[in-house]
């Protein structure tokens, strides 16, 4: 029945280090976090945690407790913050989280501000026990600044007409277009005939990109992530591809271009194939207009 | 300062990545280069000679980025590049009697001569060492030639300081080496910059870089001349020079820009799939598939099929490209005279491109950039080509900005070297920048084969960190290759370092290595030591 619904996404596993690249280390054996900025609103936070990790923590604070607990991101807002020690952030924000999954995008709370990220369980009486802390990282502001110089003052209009020249309303578009050309020019020595644009002006922009105009724009782009666990003995499937799972868990990620529909039918079976269990799960993005 | 009204810099980025596959007698993608050299950077050479033959000044910032300058000097490359221009020249020879008479004897004529012009000036002039056709124009005070990270490293995808520090030093060390002074500015690769970075680029010398236009217009606090003068960045003074959209635009666009004209040349339409197969056979890669050689005689035509595109004819072309350098004159004058009406100081305008883009893609490129020269110096008195050296020179006071966190990538930010499709590569790069920092600090004083493994492993670190192979992964272009290339730099760098670790260092797997990956043969490991770091940090 998947198989019928199935649209033919590719769906890699998360676990593709371990799989398809054994010819590169899945790891290197020692617990550590690193985030890393991707834009205004979001950080990309991965890490490794080691099964000695996890055994002395369950040594220090008891399999029930671990056990019970959940497994979360504590991102600590540590805007000038000298020196920060785990408690003197000028904020947190809890997101769940599974740590199998290695890796995860994060949206940032706010844009401009620097961040650590502290991988922990938070147990049933709201103790957290870190695993791991990350690198402190900053998110650019995204917008124009609110602080005006002085001594190199100008009149709001002129500033304003300064922007508008200066495409402020168009910031980061464009670059598409010139990333497809960039693009192609690799692509050169393996182009055929048939597979080639006819000319220059024939480039399609594959992102979705709605009526650049004067007056509006917009722009959105989409990843969905699908996570979930199943007992230890089945083995699933996502779309009809086998996934491994971690402890009894798993997560992907997958682009989802406009205009598609992605169907993920999950399915669980067990060794002996003689029990079954579905869900499905399906997205659509429409194109844009 | 004279009575211009305002001042136009343009910027060339010359980058590729370092492609060198000693180990088969022939390979593709070292084709990026041979065909950037024969359409780009030799006609830019040829374009510098010409003017300065004639008489007409101009200006021009090139990037040469570091890959770029060390295939450029690489005896195999260069040896093969040599092959490669000659089988144009015959080939385009051969193409004069098999066009005559037909309407294709105006364009094999243009090949025939450029090719064996581009080829004297290779030859006889440069003799084989273009690098020194560029440093004669840079000596001459035309041409501002500025560096860029050591292999095209995304700075701000870096956690460790060191290995920022280390991309900017290897660069400029290679600068030296090569321009016998140190460079005055830098392309960051990418355009990203992280505030703070710039203090690395200060401890080489630096004093001037560039950011995508919202690198200053999200600056701190507000830009008051927006992007039509440089910041300066606190603590460290460095001047940033932000992109003008508008320029840019008019070239990129692939709606409205300059290289859609129909009577321009037609980029897919190539001599290697038209012509008879054992004719074309002997011009082709060993394994006999057809590809494209770069010789084209077709114009885009229109929005019509291959088949359907009409002969090329070379002097309409060289028209329209006169055309299009008028038009981009008169909207820089335009431009500029607005500006002027607003802002209290002479506008600068930053025009950006890759260089690649001239005369590899866009093929009549070369010649909107000759005529643009002399336009700008014969026809007009508003606008004054200038390098970011000479205006600095000009106005030594500038705004005190913090820069913002940016890119020239789609989006503005990192998206492009950071999403779902290459995001595993960042595990393996930072860990092998902190093992490298780790090996630094251990042996500080290593000779003999431990000091050449410790070298190798700094090019391998450097090697895999090239935005290039991230880039292309999100593209889907080359994707194959740029992944195996960044597998293969962290499986290379791995065995080296347990090799080290171990104390087993196999003299023939390091040789093998000094072969293949070979950039940067001054490179010294000691630039990744804690020791090192300080020295830069300690200043401020």
């Amino acid at each position: 029945m998947e198989k019928s619904l199935s649209s033919g996404v590719f769906v890699k596993p998360i676990a593709k280090d371990a799989q398809t690249e054994a010819d590169i280390p899945a790891g290197y054996g020692r617990t550590e976090s690193y985030l890393l900025p991707k834009d205004p609103a979001w950080l990309f936070l991965f890490w490794e945690i080691t099964s000695g990790t996890l055994d002395f923590l369950r040594g220090q604070y008891g399999a029930d407790t671990l056990n019970n607990a959940r497994t979360i991101i504590r991102l600590h807002d540590v805007t000038d913050v000298p020196m920060f020690n785990g408690t003197n952030s000028v904020c947190y924000y809890d997101m769940p989280v599974i740590f199998e999954a290695r890796s995860w995008y994060i949206n940032a709370p706010q844009s401009g501000r620097s961040y650590v990220a502290d991988l922990g369980y938070l147990t049933t009486d709201g103790q957290f026990i870190l695993v791991s802390r990350s690198n402190v990282t900053s998110l650019p502001p995204g917008k124009i600044s609110d602080i005006i110089d002085d001594k190199w003052m100008i009149v709001e209009g002129d500033f304003q007409k300064l922007l508008k020249l200066a495409g402020a309303d168009y910031i980061g578009m464009g670059a598409s277009e010139r990333m497809q050309v960039i693009g192609q020019r690799w692509k050169l020595t393996e182009l055929t005939p048939s597979g080639a644009p006819s000319s220059w002006s024939s480039f399609a922009l594959h992102l979705d990109k709605v009526q650049e105009d004067e007056d509006i724009w917009l722009k959105a782009d989409c990843e969905i992530i699908i996570y979930g666990s199943a007992s230890k003995n089945a083995i699933v499937s996502i779309n009809g591809q086998d996934i491994e799972l971690k402890e009894g868990k798993f997560s992907i990620r997958q682009h989802l271009p406009a205009g598609s529909v992605v169907d993920l039918p999950i399915h669980a079976r067990n060794a002996k194939n003689d029990k079954h269990r579905h869900i499905n799960i399906k997205a659509l993005r429409e194109q844009g207009k | 300062m004279g009575q211009e009204k305002g001042y136009l810099a343009l910027v060339l980025h010359a980058h590729l990545p370092f492609i060198k596959h000693p180990e088969y007698p022939d390979f593709l993608e070292e084709d990026w280069f041979y065909e950037a050299m024969v359409e780009t950077y030799i006609p830019l050479l040829n374009v510098f000679e010409n003017l300065t033959e004639e008489g007409t000044d101009f200006r021009l910032t090139m990037t040469l980025t570091p890959p770029l300058c060390n295939m450029m000097e690489d005896p195999l490359l260069i040896d093969r590049f040599a092959h490669y221009l000659n089988q144009r020249v015959e080939l385009s020879q051969k193409e004069l009697n098999r066009t005559q008479g037909t309407e294709f004897e105006g364009v094999a004529r243009m090949y025939f001569n450029k090719f064996r012009r581009y080829q004297d000036l290779f030859e006889n002039r440069y003799h084989r060492h273009v690098l020194q056709g560029f440093k004669k124009f840079q000596d001459m005070g035309k041409l501002e030639i500025i560096t860029c990270c050591a292999t095209h490293g995304y700075l701000p995808l870096m956690v460790h300081k060191e290995s920022v520090n280390a991309q900017i030093k290897i660069a400029a060390n290679d600068y030296r080496s090569r321009f016998g002074k140190s460079p005055r500015g830098i392309w960051l690769a990418e355009c990203a910059y992280n505030p703070g970075d710039d203090k690395f680029l200060r401890d080489e010398g630096i004093r001037f870089f560039f950011t995508e236009a919202h690198g200053i217009l999200h600056g701190t606090p507000r830009p008051k001349y927006g992007i039509y003068a440089p910041v300066n960045c606190p603590q460290t003074g460095l001047a940033a020079f932000a992109r003008d959209m508008e320029s840019a635009q008019q070239v990129w666009s692939a709606e409205s820009g300059y290289p859609g004209d129909p009577r321009y040349r037609e980029f897919y339409r190539d001599l290697g799939y038209d012509l008879d197969y054992d004719y074309i056979k002997p011009y082709l890669h060993s394994d006999g598939v057809r590809r494209n050689i770069g010789m084209k005689y077709h114009k885009i035509t229109g929005k019509v099929a291959l088949n359907q595109k009409q002969a090329y004819d070379p002097y309409a072309a060289r028209e329209v490209a006169a055309e299009h350098a008028g038009n981009f004159m008169f909207n820089r004058q335009k431009q500029i005279e607005y500006l002027s009406t607003i802002i209290d100081r002479k506008p600068l305008v930053v025009s950006m491109y890759d260089a690649e883009l001239y005369g590899h893609w866009w093929y009549e490129g070369i010649e909107f950039l000759e005529f643009l020269f002399k336009k700008i110096y014969y026809d007009q008195n508003d606008i004054k080509l200038i390098t970011p050296s000479e205006y600095l020179a000009m106005y030594p006071q500038n705004q005190v900005v913090q820069p913002s966190m940016s890119s020239w990538g789609d989006k503005g930010y990192h998206d492009v070297w950071l999403n779902s499709g290459n995001d595993w590569i960042y595990r393996h790069l930072i860990k092998s920048s902190e093992r490298m920092m780790e090996l630094a600090n251990k042996f500080p004083n290593a000779d003999g084969l431990l000091r050449r493994a410790l070298n190798q492993l700094a090019r391998e670190l450097v090697l895999m960190q090239s935005s290039d192979w991230a880039f292309l992964m999100t593209t889907g272009t080359a994707k194959e290759y740029s992944t195996k290339r960044t597998k293969d730099h962290i499986k290379r760098f791995n065995e080296l370092y347990e090799q080290v670790q171990g104390n087993r260092i196999n003299e023939a797997y390091v040789y093998d290595l000094e072969q293949r990956d070979s950039i940067f043969q001054q490179i010294d490991y000691n630039v990744y030591s804690s020791a090192s770091k300080e020295a830069v940090l300690s200043k401020y």
